[in-house]
């Protein structure tokens, strides 16, 4: 029971890394209908930029809040001027420039900040060997207790954001119908970019949550994270914020507790297979996810 | 302005000093340059092919794909364990290996019947990161010999091939390879234009323009996204063998079996043209070029690209190729050869047959 318990623990930790990062996969579509495959590595850029401001001396918590606030530049900037010109002409361009941004950025990280011995990036929570709580037996480091906390009030924040305020409504008119909405006379395009920010600054926490588990930052930092954090969105449906969230978290408590139990089969190497094998099953019989809407298309 | 007409005197004339200005370039490349250059020739070829198959799918019928780094892998892993395991020459592997991709590809095509857009792009993107690991996975490893991949795969001696005269050592394997890899091409080129010409083309395009109407006017979208994906799976196995043959060795995080491979295509296909014919042989001849004169930029600036991806050396050659995609994608959607035709077009103009006069098909 211990072993069970601790799986679930960490697994919802991890998961909910996952789901910061899905749910930024997830504003994005809902804006503008578009993968973002660039998601991961705008997220590690922001990381490295967290970092660099904590190595200048800025106190963590600030950096990471000043790291979000350029991811939030980032991504309105590229929506901006890289996105919106292509994705008048086609679809498959958007994924394309995607592409682009991802080679690009990462490269553009290993070249400013490769050459450095690999950076330590400090957790935001104590983690000290210490520093843990017993919980029916097994073990939950406040590290990860704190990540999950935070992870859940950003979200929280967010669905606040979506339901309440006057912006949140804009963003859900836009999604639903761009042309309407701009002659409701809402600002279509600022509030494009400004979809593209949020969910940049998102990935620009998950980054930085991520890295101080990992501690040590590459240009690689994000590439697992994104890829679990696709299969949350597409688990979820993409075009379902709620179900991004519990996809998230179910990949990761799911995950932990294969490798766990099943360590000749699955073990570390292979449990991402397992959450990739899961989406290809799930999207055979049912195509927009699990809580996404299916698209009914006017011919 | 020169205006000529489809078919006439003019028109063969044009074509004929096209194909005699490749063929010097293909007889004098083996003959006349060194071996490494030839490698290099091969490499573009091998990136050709794959590019060609990645434009059959994701140009002409516009279905998303980044897993054709799988495929290549099947086609290389094939290959080798056909040759190591089980002694065959390495000639009928590539066969075998298309067998084995089409087979395949229909199978992945699958989902792609009822996704589109994103979530065909996901599971694609699911295809290229699980193959690796597949193949890594240590319960495989008696058939796929685990993260070491499987090595020596050769021609124990270059084949004799009357017509290019004895082939001997480094050079010898070298311009072997580079036929064979010609030969692969112009066998991949002719299959994509005969798909493309012909009313199963028509269908793909169809689809790509919007696939509702493509589906009122009788085009069976099950089977034509399934046998396209199953087709470009085995063209681009065929990709994976050469590669394999090549290098004499195929492991799990070798040159475009991982998801930058899949990119990598992506990349060819698009600086060359998207939706043309020719389009992959140009952007993977540029590929090359560029790939080779920017890798020597400043090659001291660590190694967390090749952390990643495990293959490719850090230099800003990565981010010369993000920049150069973004470019393309805003000055020539089309590609380079899509600009050519522009600007070619301002100086001669081919007009097409009058309709009902040509002897093309009645279909």
């Amino acid at each position: 029971m211990e072993r069970f318990f601790q799986y679930v623990f960490d697994g919802l930790s991890f998961g909910a890394i996952y789901a910061l990062l899905a749910l930024g996969l997830v504003v994005v579509f809902r804006g503008t209908g578009h993968l973002n495959f660039a998601q991961g590595e705008m997220a590690m850029i922001c990381t490295f930029v967290v970092w660099q401001f904590h190595d200048w001396g800025v106190p963590l918590v600030l950096a990471v809040v000043l790291g979000m606030v350029v991811g939030f530049a980032l991504g309105a900037g590229v929506e901006a001027t890289l996105i919106r010109g292509v994705a008048k002409k086609s679809q498959a361009g958007v994924f394309v420039v995607s592409i682009a941004l991802f080679l690009g950025l990462n490269s553009l990280a290993a070249m400013v900040w490769g050459n450095l011995p690999p950076e330590q990036l400090p957790s935001l929570f104590p983690d000290e060997p210490v520093d843990f709580q017993r919980i029916f037996g097994a073990v939950w480091r406040y590290e990860y207790i704190g990540v999950l906390v935070v992870a859940l009030v950003l979200m929280g924040l967010l669905f606040l954001l979506f339901a309440k305020t006057k912006f949140g409504l804009a963003m859900r008119a836009v999604a639903s119908n761009p042309e309407s909405a701009k002659l409701a006379g809402i600002p279509t395009s600022l509030v494009l970019a400004s979809s593209w920010g949020i969910a940049s600054a998102m990935g620009a926490l998950s980054g930085s949550l991520w890295g101080g588990i990992v501690g040590e930052l590459g240009a690689g930092l994000m590439f697992t994270v994104f890829i679990y954090a696709s299969a949350a969105a597409t688990l979820g449906g993409f075009d379902s914020p709620g179900g991004a969230v519990i996809a998230g978290l179910s990949i990761g408590v799911g995950e932990q507790l294969l490798a766990g139990y099943f360590p000749g089969w699955i073990g570390q190497e292979m449990k991402l297979s397992v959450a990739l094998i899961t989406i290809f099953v799930v999207l055979l019989f049912k195509p927009s996810g699990l809580f996404g809407s299916a698209k009914v298309e006017r011919v | 302005m020169w205006k000529i007409r489809e078919g006439s005197a003019q028109h063969w004339l044009l074509r004929s000093i096209g194909i005699a200005i490749i063929a010097v370039v293909v007889v004098w490349v083996p003959t006349q340059m060194s071996s490494s250059r030839i490698g290099q020739f091969s490499d573009a070829f091998i990136l050709m092919i794959a590019a060609m198959s990645l434009n059959l799918v994701l140009g002409f019928t516009g279905q998303i794909s980044i897993g054709h780094s799988a495929f290549f892998g099947i086609g290389g892993y094939t290959a080798a364990i056909l040759i190591k395991d089980h002694g065959w020459s390495p000639g009928y592997t590539f066969y075998a290996a298309a067998v084995v991709a089409f087979v395949v590809g229909c199978l992945v095509a699958l989902p792609a019947l009822r996704i589109r857009g994103v979530y065909l792009a996901l599971v694609t993107l699911a295809v290229a990161v699980l193959f690796p690991t597949l193949v890594k996975w240590k319960k495989l490893a008696w058939l796929t010999e685990g993260a070491m991949g499987i090595d020596s795969v050769r021609y124990e001696e270059v084949p004799v091939w009357p017509i290019l005269g004895e082939l001997k050592g480094r050079e010898g394997r070298a311009v072997f390879m580079f036929w064979l890899a010609l030969i692969v091409v112009v066998v991949t080129y002719l299959v994509c234009r005969g798909i493309v010409k012909s009313r199963f083309g028509r269908a793909l395009v169809a689809i790509r323009d919007n696939e509702t109407a493509a589906a009122v006017m009788g085009v069976n979208l099950t089977t034509t996204k399934v046998l396209v994906f199953g087709v470009s799976a085995a063209l681009c196995a065929l990709a994976g063998v050469l590669s394999t043959l090549k290098s004499g060795v195929v492991t799990p995080e070798g040159q475009y079996v991982t998801l930058l491979g899949s990119i990598v295509f992506l990349l060819v296909m698009v600086v060359g043209g998207a939706g043309t014919l020719w389009g992959p042989i140009v952007g993977g001849l540029v590929y090359v070029w560029l790939d080779n004169t920017t890798r020597d930029i400043g090659t001291d600036s660590g190694g967390i690209l090749g952390a990643i991806f495990g293959w490719a050396d850090q230099s800003p050659a990565t981010l010369i190729l993000g920049v150069a995609l973004v470019l393309i994608m805003f000055l020539a959607p089309y590609g380079l050869v899509g600009l050519f035709r522009k600007l070619w077009r301002k100086v001669v103009v081919v007009l097409p047959k009058p309709a009902g006069s040509g002897s093309s098909s009645p279909s």
